[in-house]
């Protein structure tokens, strides 16, 4: 019993933000807030960029966890550390970085302008910023939902007559997918609350985690909340469902 | 006909191995841990890379081919169901299987797991899983059946009915079979033919019998269980004593006598295991009364090894 009380002064204390976040909100402020036009642009912003970067790091970063979860890569602890410096760099700096890197006076920037493209101030910037704020987590957190399934299990596939690609489809990818879809709601959330990153490339268009600083900076904290509320409705379902749903394999693998 | 002449390189030492194994033959690779057995069973199955040699099965070169077109069943100690999948859908998992639902029925009825065909392999008892893999390898109609130690964590009683349910399912189908283990009575319950291995290498290969009556060498009869060496003769000639092959008395007749104190007895099942000293060798034996001071027993036919360790007398058992 000391233990679950203990749990939960943790608990409500963690929570703490999110408590204070409904206790400084009323209807009318919320209504004020979101019902002018446009209002909902910056949620239709970010969960388009959200969407993007998922697509992009299912695409590109799945195999890259595969191979490292896999002993496929040499030097494989040099991969590992290159993943951990951009997840210690603080995401304001990747974003100063990545002015440097994709900006339109860069090679790649250049590149891009041959397709009429720019990475600063467009979508294409937001996803940028967006992959590059939660890429490192997707694939640390992939890498471990792949390492956990046993090598045994596929070369056992194998013996059945399964060629690699069936082996990954039937065999690996099932039974990481819960840990898969842990790490793409990690992402997702990385993703829909990045901003340091953003704040420099990706000024525009506005998500709503610029449109909470602008707001806040323009016309004070009271009507900045209700956009963080939004923040909290739209991005929660992902992780939850994905939660639950991990929840729901590991249940019916044990009968 | 499975046959495997290969070399493959581990850290400590080279494996070395030359087998035929026959439609339906059932071949037991005996040996201490780490002697390279399973580094065999791997090598058939594409699961490491000999350095050299070739690998046939029905006159299909294996050697160079991936894992997934060689149609060799391996059984292991971890029966490797897939744990997201039903009974059903593990057994029916390869492309191979198609069986009908009275086949399915039917394999399901013998190998006992015909009221589980719905159930997840979390809910099966370790004897069921067993039984699952093994019906999973059968119905993939695998041309070989490769067995590393799969029941060796079953209880003996489990481990006999399963290791027979194997030999017999593997008799009925004429499938070469090649069971890996550090159990000599496994080996013995299973094969037709024996092969000890030691340090990467095959010492002797011949029936059960004739392996464990008479061993080739002295390594090969420390290997299957003899406790002890005594000397028989002044040219350096020694007898091998295996403890289950010892009777308390003397009788010329049925083996060579030895006299000897006794340093220490211990119950062993149903008698005594004691530990003697005879001139100056030590060796083990069970019998069933306590002994005590000086004894004399008669070691039955026992083999001989001369200077060089090697089988001095080649006469078989009678």
């Amino acid at each position: 019993m000391l233990s679950v009380a203990g749990a939960a002064v943790i608990w409500i204390a963690l929570l703490g933000p999110v408590i204070t976040l409904f206790t400084h909100l009323s209807a009318g402020e919320i209504a004020s807030a979101l019902t002018g036009p446009g209002d909902l642009d910056p949620l239709v912003t970010s969960l388009e960029a959200g969407a993007v970067t998922l697509v992009v790091l299912l695409a590109v970063c799945t195999p890259l966890a595969w191979m490292l979860a896999r002993g496929r890569l040499p030097l494989p602890r040099l991969w590992e550390a290159g993943l951990l410096c951009s997840l210690l760099l603080p995401p304001l700096v990747i974003g100063l970085l990545l002015v440097f890197m994709v900006g339109p006076y860069t090679p790649i920037g250049e590149v891009l302008g041959w397709f009429h493209q720019d990475a600063t101030n467009t979508f294409l910037a937001l996803v940028i910023a967006e992959v590059y704020e939660s890429a490192p987590y997707y694939v640390l957190g992939a890498q471990a939902a792949f390492a956990g399934v046993d090598t045994r299990l596929e070369e056992q596939a194998a013996l059945l007559g399964d060629r690699p690609v069936r082996v990954f489809r039937r065999i690996t990818l099932p039974l990481a997918a819960p840990g898969l879809a842990m790490a793409l709601a990690v992402a997702w959330a990385r993703a829909m609350g990045a901003f340091g990153a953003v704040v420099i490339i990706a000024y525009h268009p506005f998500g709503i985690p610029l449109q909470i600083f602008t707001t806040l900076a323009e016309t004070g904290l009271a009507t900045a909340l209700p956009y963080a509320l939004v923040l909290l409705v739209v991005a929660l379902p992902l992780p939850l469902a994905a939660y639950l749903w991990s929840a729901r394999a590991e249940r019916r693998r044990r009968g | 006909m499975l046959s495997a002449d290969v070399e493959v390189d581990r850290r400590d030492f080279t494996v070395r191995a030359a087998l035929r194994v026959a439609a339906g033959e059932r071949v037991a690779l005996f040996g201490p841990s780490g002697a390279g057995k399973t580094t065999i069973l791997e090598a058939i199955a594409g699961l490491v890379t000999p350095r050299l040699g070739v690998i046939e099965l029905n006159g299909r070169v294996l050697t160079a081919m991936p894992s997934w077109q060689r149609r060799v069943g391996l059984l292991r100690q971890d029966p490797g169901l897939f744990p997201h999948l039903s009974v059903r859908a593990n057994l029916t998992y390869a492309r191979s299987a198609a069986p009908t639902a009275a086949e399915l029925s039917e394999l399901a009825a013998q190998l006992g797991i015909d009221g589980l065909l719905q159930a997840m392999p979390a809910r099966l008892s370790g004897g069921q899983r067993h039984r699952v893999a093994l019906g999973r390898l059968l119905l993939a109609r695998c041309d070989a059946l490769l067995l590393d130690e799969p029941f060796a964590s079953l209880d003996a009683t489990l481990r006999r009915s399963l290791t027979a349910l194997v030999r017999e399912l593997a008799e009925q189908r004429s499938v070469p079979s090649l069971l890996v283990t550090h159990q000599l009575a496994d080996a013995q319950a299973f094969a037709d033919r024996l092969a000890v291995m030691d340090r990467g290498e095959v010492l002797q290969a011949g029936s059960p019998d004739a392996v464990v009556l008479r061993p080739a060498s002295r390594r090969v009869a420390e290997l299957v269980g003899y406790l002890g060496f005594v000397p028989a003769g002044s040219t350096g000639t020694v007898a091998g004593v295996h403890p289950d092959r010892v009777v308390p008395g003397a009788d010329p007749a049925r083996g060579l006598v030895v006299s000897g104190t006794v340093i220490a007895a211990r119950p062993s099942g149903a008698g005594w295991e004691a530990d003697l000293r005879a001139a100056d060798a030590a060796f083990t034996c069970r019998v069933p009364d306590r002994p005590a001071g000086t004894v004399s027993v008669t070691v039955l036919d026992p083999p001989y090894f001369g200077p060089d360790g090697t089988l001095a007398d080649r006469g078989v058992r009678s």
